[in-house]
C-alpha cells in the first residue's frame, strides 16, 4: 500500500514538477532556518552532564549588604551572588557531609613548553581541589587527577588538557614528566582527553569558552598569590590593595560546587550551610535572611540565564518563520490537490474510499515534507558553515585557548539529535500542510470532476 | 439488474432548487443493453450519476439484488469499484498513468493480488485489442483507442452493470463505429449495458430505448430511435 501510494505521489510530481519544486523550497526555508537557530540554542541549552543532575550542586550564600541598593541591576534579586568569599568557601569545603566537592577559580599562567622553536604561551588555567576530576567525571587520556593530600601542601603536580600535551609534548603519554609553569617545574599527573562541556556549568561568568587548558591545585592560590581571572564582586567598601586583602575582604570570586548522594545529603548538607551563616550572622555578617541556596545543573544554568533572551527570541522568530513557511505550503498543496481534484474524483468513481484518497494525499505531503527536510538539512549546514566561518572561527583564533577552534566547531555542527529534529520537523509540517487539503480533497463529491476531467 | 422506484435528487442553491430526477423510475434486467436519450439539461447525467453511486438521492434503488440507497460512503465505494464499470464521453484515463496502469487503478482498490491483476489486465486488453499499447500513455493514443482503453478499466473489474456516458460524444465517425461494435460484443458476452447517448446508431443497436425529459422517464420501448431534439421517431 505504501509503495502504491509513494508511486501515485511521484507521478503527481511529475505532473507539477514546478509547483512541486516551490512547494519543498518553501518547507526547505522554513526547516533550514530553524534548524540553524535550534543548533545554536542546543548548542548553549545543553545540559552537559545531565546524568549527574540530581548529585551535582553549586553552592550560594547570600552575604549581601542590608540595603537592596547595593545588589546593582541585577535581573534576579532573589538569587544570592552566585560566587564565594575566599573565608566562606574555605569554611564551608571542610564539610564531610558530601560525597566530593571542589572549590575553584579560573586563573593564567604561562607555560613553556622548552622546545625548540615552541613560544611560551599563556594557558587558561583552573585552580581547583582534587575532586574536580571525579565530581565531573573527567575524563583521561593519560594518568588521572592529584590526590587530597596535594591539595594542601601544595604539590607541584598539575593536569593538563589533551591540546597542551600536544603541543608541549607531541601528544606523547607526559604522566610523570616535567611542565615549566610561569618559571616553575611541575610534575604532570594527568592528561585530559578531550572534554568541552557547553556550557561550562561549573564556571558561567564565561559560560562559552572551552574549559581550561591547565590544572593547578588549590594549594597554589596561596602560595602563588594567584590572581583570579574572572569576576571579581566586592559586596563592601573594604579596602582591597593586596591579595591578603582581597582573602579577608567580603568579595565573591570562587566557586564551590558539592556532589550529594541522596536528598538526606542534600538536606544535612543545607542545614550545615544554614547553620554556618547564622554563626556568621552573629560575627556580624549577612545581614539579609537566610538565602542560601544548592542548584542543581539545569537550576544552576537557568539561575545564570545561560540562553539569553535573545536566544530564545531568535528561536521564536525562525519557528514563526517556518510557521510561516508552513501556512505558504498549505495554500500550495491547497492549489495543488484541488488542481489535481479531477483525478481524485475519477479515482473516488473507480472505488477509492475517501481514507484512500486522504491517505495517498497525505503520503504525497510527507515525502514533499521528507524531501524538504533533506534539503532544510542541506541548508542548515551551508548556512552554519558560513557562520562557523565568518563569525566563529575569527572568534576562535583570537582565544589563547587551543581548544577554542574545536568549540567554534561544536557550536555550529548538526549533530544526530539535530538531524533527527530536522526530520521530525519536516514530517511534522508536512503533515500541518497537508492534512487540510487531504481532508478537503477526500470530501470532494467524485461526480462533480468527471464531465470536466 | 437495476431497479430504481420513485428517485428523486435535488440541487438546492441558496436561490434557486432543481429537479434533477422526480420521481423516476427504472428496471433494468441483467444482460439488458439500454440506451437512454433526451435533451440537454433533461437529467441523462444525473441519473447515471444515481445509478453510479455517485451522487446522494431520495428513493429506492436496488443494485444486482441489494438496496444501496442508505449506505455508507465506504461501502458505495466498495460497490461502485465491484459491481459498476464506468466509461465517460472524455475517457477519464489518467493521464500521467500507462494504459497498464490505468487499468489497474480499480483492481488495486479492490486489493486484488498483483498475479491476478495482471492476468486481468492483460485479458481485458487482449479483448480491446490494445495488449501491444499497454505501456503507452494516453497522450500516445488515438481517441478510439483511449476509449476502448477506458472500457478495458470498466471491464477488467468484472462489473454486474456498464454505465457509459456518451461514449462516442468525443470521437468521429469511424472511431465511433470500432467503439459501438466494441460495446456490441461486450454485451453479446452477456454484459448488461445503460449508455446514455446522442447517437442515433448507437440507440439502434440497443436492446431497449429509453427518453428523460424533465428529469422523469420515457420508457419509448424498442426498435425506436430519438432525433437530437429529444423527440421520439420510429426507427
Amino acid at each position: 500500500m505504501l509503495w502504491h501510494d509513494v508511486r501515485q505521489a511521484w507521478w503527481s510530481f511529475r505532473r507539477s514538477p514546478w509547483l512541486t519544486v516551490l512547494i519543498i523550497g518553501a518547507m526547505a526555508a522554513g526547516i533550514g532556518a530553524s534548524l540553524i537557530t535550534l543548533t545554536l540554542y542546543h548548542a548553549r541549552a545543553g545540559n552537559p552532564i545531565w546524568w549527574k543532575n540530581d548529585r551535582l550542586f553549586a553552592v550560594t550564600l547570600d552575604n549581601r549588604l542590608a540595603d537592596p541598593k547595593s545588589d546593582g541591576n541585577s535581573r534576579h534579586p532573589e538569587y544570592p551572588p552566585f560566587m564565594l568569599t575566599w573565608r566562606d568557601a574555605q569554611a564551608i569545603y571542610r564539610s564531610d557531609i558530601p560525597v566530593r566537592s571542589a572549590k575553584m577559580f579560573a586563573s593564567g599562567r604561562v607555560i613553556d613548553p622548552q622546545r625548540p622553536g615552541v613560544p611560551m604561551f599563556r594557558a587558561a588555567t583552573r585552580v581547583t581541589s582534587a575532586d574536580f576530576f571525579a565530581m565531573f567525571d573527567v575524563p583521561f587520556l593519560y594518568g588521572t587527577g592529584w590526590p587530597r593530600t596535594a591539595d594542601e601542601t601544595p604539590e607541584p603536580v598539575v593536569v593538563i588538557s589533551r591540546a597542551i600535551n600536544d603541543r608541549v609534548f607531541g601528544g606523547a603519554d607526559s604522566v610523570g614528566r616535567s611542565i615549566n609553569v610561569s618559571g616553575r617545574q611541575f610534575r604532570v599527573v594527568g592528561v585530559i582527553d578531550r572534554w568541552m562541556p557547553q556550557p561550562r556549568f561549573y564556571d558561567l561568568s564565561r559560560a562559552f569558552d572551552p574549559s581550561e587548558g591547565l590544572f593547578l591545585p588549590f594549594g597554589w592560590t596561596t602560595a602563588w598569590e594567584l590572581p583570579a581571572a574572572g569576576p571579581i564582586r566586592c559586596l563592601s567598601n573594604d579596602q582591597v590593595g593586596s591579595f591578603k586583602e582581597m582573602l579577608a575582604a567580603e568579595c565573591v570570586w570562587l566557586q564551590v560546587w558539592v556532589e550529594l548522594a541522596s536528598d538526606e545529603q542534600r538536606a544535612r548538607y543545607q542545614q550545615f550551610l544554614d547553620n554556618y551563616v547564622r554563626e556568621q550572622k552573629e560575627a556580624g555578617r549577612f545581614p539579609r535572611p537566610l538565602n542560601n541556596r544548592l542548584a542543581d545543573v539545569a537550576t544552576w544554568l537557568d539561575m545564570n540565564d545561560v540562553v539569553g533572551d535573545k536566544s530564545r527570541i531568535l528561536v521564536a522568530v525562525a519557528l514563526l518563520f517556518l510557521v510561516v513557511c508552513v501556512l505558504n505550503t498549505l495554500g500550495l498543496m491547497l492549489a495543488r490537490f484541488l488542481g489535481a481534484a479531477p483525478i481524485s474524483g475519477l479515482r473516488r468513481a473507480l472505488g477509492a474510499t475517501r481514507r484512500d484518497i486522504v491517505r495517498q494525499h497525505l503520503t504525497e505531503v510527507m515525502l514533499m515534507g521528507l524531501i524538504g527536510g533533506i534539503a532544510g538539512l542541506g541548508l542548515a549546514k551551508a548556512g552554519l558553515w558560513l557562520l562557523h566561518v565568518l563569525l566563529f572561527l575569527p572568534m576562535a583564533r583570537q582565544s589563547i585557548n587551543p581548544q577554542a577552534q574545536t568549540l567554534a566547531h561544536s557550536m555550529t555542527h548538526l549533530d544526530g539529535l539535530m538531524v533527527l529534529a530536522a526530520l521530525a520537523i519536516s514530517l511534522i509540517a508536512g503533515l500541518l500542510a497537508g492534512w487540510y487539503p487531504a481532508w478537503r480533497i477526500g470530501r470532494l463529491q467524485p461526480a462533480s470532476f468527471l464531465k470536466s476531467q | 439488474m437495476i431497479a430504481m422506484h420513485g428517485v428523486s435528487k435535488v440541487f438546492r442553491t441558496d436561490l434557486v432548487e432543481t429537479h434533477a430526477l422526480r420521481d423516476f423510475d427504472l428496471e433494468v434486467a441483467p444482460g439488458e443493453f439500454v440506451a437512454v436519450t433526451g435533451p440537454s439539461g433533461s437529467g441523462k447525467t444525473t441519473f447515471l450519476n444515481v445509478a453510479g453511486l455517485l451522487e446522494e438521492f431520495s428513493g429506492s434503488y436496488r443494485l444486482d439484488g441489494r438496496d444501496v440507497g442508505h449506505l455508507s460512503d465506504d461501502e458505495r465505494s466498495r460497490i461502485r469499484n465491484e459491481k459498476i464499470g464506468f466509461v465517460f464521453q472524455s475517457f477519464n484515463l489518467i493521464p500521467d498513468l500507462s494504459v497498464y496502469d490505468n487499468l489497474d487503478v480499480p483492481l488495486w482498490y479492490r486489493r486484488i493480488p498483483a498475479a491476478e491483476r495482471r492476468r486481468r489486465i492483460m485479458t481485458t486488453l487482449e479483448r480491446v485489442g490494445l495488449a501491444a499499447r499497454s505501456k503507452h500513455i494516453p497522450a500516445q493514443l488515438s481517441g478510439g483507442q483511449q476509449q476502448r482503453a477506458a472500457i478495458a478499466r470498466a471491464l477488467a473489474g468484472d462489473p454486474c452493470v456498464i454505465l457509459a456516458d456518451e461514449p462516442t460524444g468525443n470521437l468521429d465517425s469511424v472511431m465511433s463505429g470500432q467503439v459501438m461494435d466494441l460495446f456490441e460484443e461486450i454485451h453479446r458476452a452477456g454484459a448488461t449495458i445503460v449508455m446514455v447517448t446522442h447517437n442515433l446508431e448507437l440507440v439502434r443497436r440497443a436492446q431497449r430505448h429509453v427518453q428523460i425529459a424533465d428529469g422523469q422517464l420515457i420508457d419509448v420501448g424498442l426498435q425506436q430511435a430519438v432525433t437530437f431534439d429529444g423527440a421520439a421517431v420510429q426507427a
